[in-house]
């Protein structure tokens, strides 16, 4: 089947339909079917008198066909297919031409001193018939035409202009009838029964209504294809039970269970029509409104990225710029302390390092290249970070312990993995800053088993709560003043990126443990 | 360049600051202490000597800002020099309307630090000296007899003897020897010094 590639996703016309609507509408013409099957040996009788139910029957089948028609409208005007324009017309024309079939009937509207000819109900009933068949097979046929050069207004005046000339024909139709009717051809042999002729009109109408069917059935693409088959699957329905079943007399329990079956199915569609325009244009509400939403979160993001990485660059800047003062006052002293300035210059180079160490980080979480992948020991990389990360954890008073064991073959992309484990033990230093009652540890374990590699990395701190424990892999969430709440969104997505998962749990004394595992290298090797 | 007898706090929570701030102050001879938080501050014992606060804005527990504005109600009132990562208009704004001596935005010039500081310096030691002055009037008229302060507060609203006498009940001698013991005891040479310092005591009682 081939997808929607309208312009207008969410359209009727557009939309392909899904499970739940095909069971639907299977479902519809199913208890058509059962009830057609059920009211077959009533079939011939006859119900004299019901001519009184006509107009209230005409009256639902005019409202149905009309509000059908004004959908249909209504969605040419944005979809701007020509199909449906033509559909709709049909609709229109079905639902006018009811009035003065309604009004024609045989000893229906005689208080009004109405005594029609014979053969002007019949004459409308196959126009009426016909006309909404043949609308039907054009629209099957010609769905694709799209007239988008068209402007909105000339999609207006043609809206206006089918109508007005549907009206018109109704109503010249009519007045002709009325006028001409001595020459009409002779469709009804009395009030009751049909002439030979007539059989002409149902058949033609099932020819009509299996074309159609069939090109719909080949090329179900739409909403609006789907229950258009329910319709002329019901319309088929109908004529079986008044033309043949009913053995085309009027007012029999055929001939009416035919017409009611068709008012109601057709109503079913109406609602199901109606609901589906409104469930859809909900959904492209909710679609608008989360694209705004996502657009304005995106640039709130950009804001507090932004901000977040002027202050990490800002901060050893500062510490740069205020060491080198330091220095060149200490050799401005009227006896030049150059010991001191000596320290002063190793705290810049220090701090120049420091810098490039948080721009290459920064660098990292843009990279493009991070698709890149080598197969490393993971346990040499941790150690690479670990002594890195030395004279910090020094200064820190923080001890590291390690387990690492043995080798753990990985295929990673380094950079950032060690982005992540950097992440996760500067986390853990900051967790313990407020640590005094106790030694201050970080026990860095590794090992592997089942085909993945398992890292943990537990301090002794505070923990975290376990109200925000599922906020902290969120963006832009931190618990530390400076924090840019990016460090652990960052380190779960190259995680899951590389296959991998990562968790926190409880330390059991004090503080947290964070879990990680990736792919060891025989399964990761199979590349997506 | 002796800076003795004058202390600056550095607080900031980032090591690596705090450090280079500590150092530039020391390679201009400021003595210093410096501290990861208000609460490492708060903890410590203070130095009594002319003081300068360098307060960084975002700090973990009791921001800069948060400490600037619950100073007074725990007896500091150190002047406040603020340096932060990056500085907004409102956020310095503030800081200034609450008194802060200065609002740098890091990396700042070491020259605007070191000013700052000074100034802050300079304001201690002016507050530090008003307030050795008060005290040491407060001294005086506390030494004063009841009678003689009745007389004192009597005689800075213009009276002459004569009245002081009416009103209090007593004779004119009497009257003129409690004046010139107020005089004395108050280190005042005139009138007009007199009814100076009765300002000065009535300010600071109003203000307390």
């Amino acid at each position: 089947m081939i997808e929607a590639q309208g312009q207008h996703p969410f359209l009727l016309s557009t939309a392909s339909p899904n499970r739940s609507q095909r069971r639907l509408a299977v479902g519809i013409v199913a208890a058509l079917m059962a009830a057609m099957l059920l009211s077959a040996p009533f079939a011939r009788l006859s119900l004299p008198g019901t001519e009184i139910l006509i107009p209230a029957y005409a009256a639902a089948a005019l409202l149905v066909e009309l509000l059908t028609s004004a959908l249909l409208f209504a969605l040419f005007s944005i979809d701007r297919s020509r199909a449906i324009l033509i559909l709709a017309t049909g609709y229109l024309l079905s639902g006018l031409l009811a009035i003065p079939w309604a009004l024609s009937f045989p000893g229906v509207f005689t208080t009004l001193g109405l005594e029609p000819n014979l053969q002007i109900t019949a004459v409308i009933a196959a126009a009426r018939r016909l006309g909404f068949a043949l609308s039907v097979l054009a629209f099957a046929l010609m769905k694709d035409e799209k007239d988008w050069d068209r402007p909105r207004k000339a999609s207006g005046h043609a809206i206006v202009g089918w109508i007005a000339l549907v009206a018109t024909l109704t109503s010249v139709l009519t007045l002709a009838l009325a006028l001409r009717a001595e020459n009409l051809p002779a469709f009804m042999l009395n009030t009751r029964e049909v002439a030979p002729l007539w059989h002409v009109v149902p058949a033609a109408s099932v020819g009509i209504y299996l074309t159609s069917l069939a090109v719909l059935w080949t090329r179900l693409r739409s909403t609006l294809d789907l229950w258009l088959m329910v319709v002329l699957g019901t319309l088929l329905i109908e004529i079986l039970l008044i033309s043949y079943l009913g053995g085309a007399t009027r007012l029999s329990v055929g001939w009416w269970a035919g017409r009611l079956f068709g008012l109601a199915s057709a109503s079913v569609v109406l609602l199901v029509l109606l609901s589906e325009t409104t469930a859809l244009h909900a959904q492209l509400v909710r679609s608008i409104r989360s694209e705004r939403l996502a657009r304005e979160s995106r640039l709130t993001a950009m804001e507090a990225l932004s901000a977040s990485i002027a202050h990490e660059i800002n901060q050893p800047l500062a510490s740069m710029v205020t060491n080198a003062s330091a220095g060149l006052r200490w050799l401005d002293n009227d006896v030049p302390r150059v010991g001191e300035a000596r320290s002063a210059l190793e705290r810049v180079v220090r701090d120049g390092h420091r810098a490039r160490n948080v721009v290459n980080g920064i660098r990292n979480l843009f990279r493009t290249d991070t698709r890149e992948r080598v197969p490393i020991d993971l346990n040499r990389l941790i150690e690479g970070v670990l002594l890195r990360t030395e004279e910090e954890t020094r200064l820190r008073r923080v001890s590291i312990r390690t387990h690492l064991e043995g080798a753990l073959p990985v295929t990673v992309n380094p950079m950032q993995m060690e982005q992540v484990i950097l992440n996760l033990i500067a986390n853990a230093v900051d967790a313990l800053s407020s640590v005094t009652d106790r030694p201050r540890i970080i026990k860095v374990r590794s090992r592997s088993g089942e085909g993945e590699v398992l890292v943990t990395v537990e301090d002794n701190g505070l923990g975290i709560a376990s109200d925000l424990r599922h906020r902290i892999f969120d963006p832009f969430f931190s618990t530390k003043p400076e924090g840019m709440g990016m460090g652990l969104m960052f380190s779960r997505s190259i995680i899951e990126d590389h296959g991998g998962r990562l968790w926190v749990a409880d330390n059991i004394p004090h503080g947290a443990v964070f879990h990680l595992t990736l792919p060891c290298n025989a399964v990761s090797d199979i590349r997506r | 360049m002796n800076k003795n007898g004058s202390i600056v706090y550095v607080i900031d929570d980032d090591f690596y600051v705090r450090e280079s701030i500590e150092d530039l102050l020391r390679s201009v001879g400021h003595e210093v202490r410096s501290y990861g938080s208000v609460e490492a501050f708060l903890g410590d014992h203070r130095i009594d000597l002319p003081t300068c606060l360098v307060l960084d804005v975002r700090l973990p527990d009791t921001s800069g800002l948060e400490f600037q504005r619950l100073q007074e109600s725990i007896g500091i009132r150190f002047p406040i020099v603020f340096i932060t990562g990056h500085g907004d208009i409102p956020m310095s704004v503030a800081a200034m309307k609450a008194g802060a001596i200065e609002f740098l935005t890091k990396p700042f010039r070491d020259q605007d630090l070191l000013d700052a500081v000074h100034a802050g310096i300079a304001l201690d030691r002016r507050r530090r000296a008003d307030e050795e002055a008060l005290t040491e009037l407060r001294a005086r008229y506390t030494s004063l007899t009841p009678r003689e302060q009745e007389t004192m507060a009597l005689v800075v609203t213009g009276m002459l003897n004569k009245q002081i006498a009416a009103g209090l009940g007593l004779s004119e001698m009497t009257v003129k020897v409690h004046r010139a013991q107020v005089m004395r005891k108050m280190n005042a040479p005139s009138l007009a010094d007199l009814v100076r310092i009765a300002d000065s005591l009535n300010a600071a009682t109003g203000k307390a």
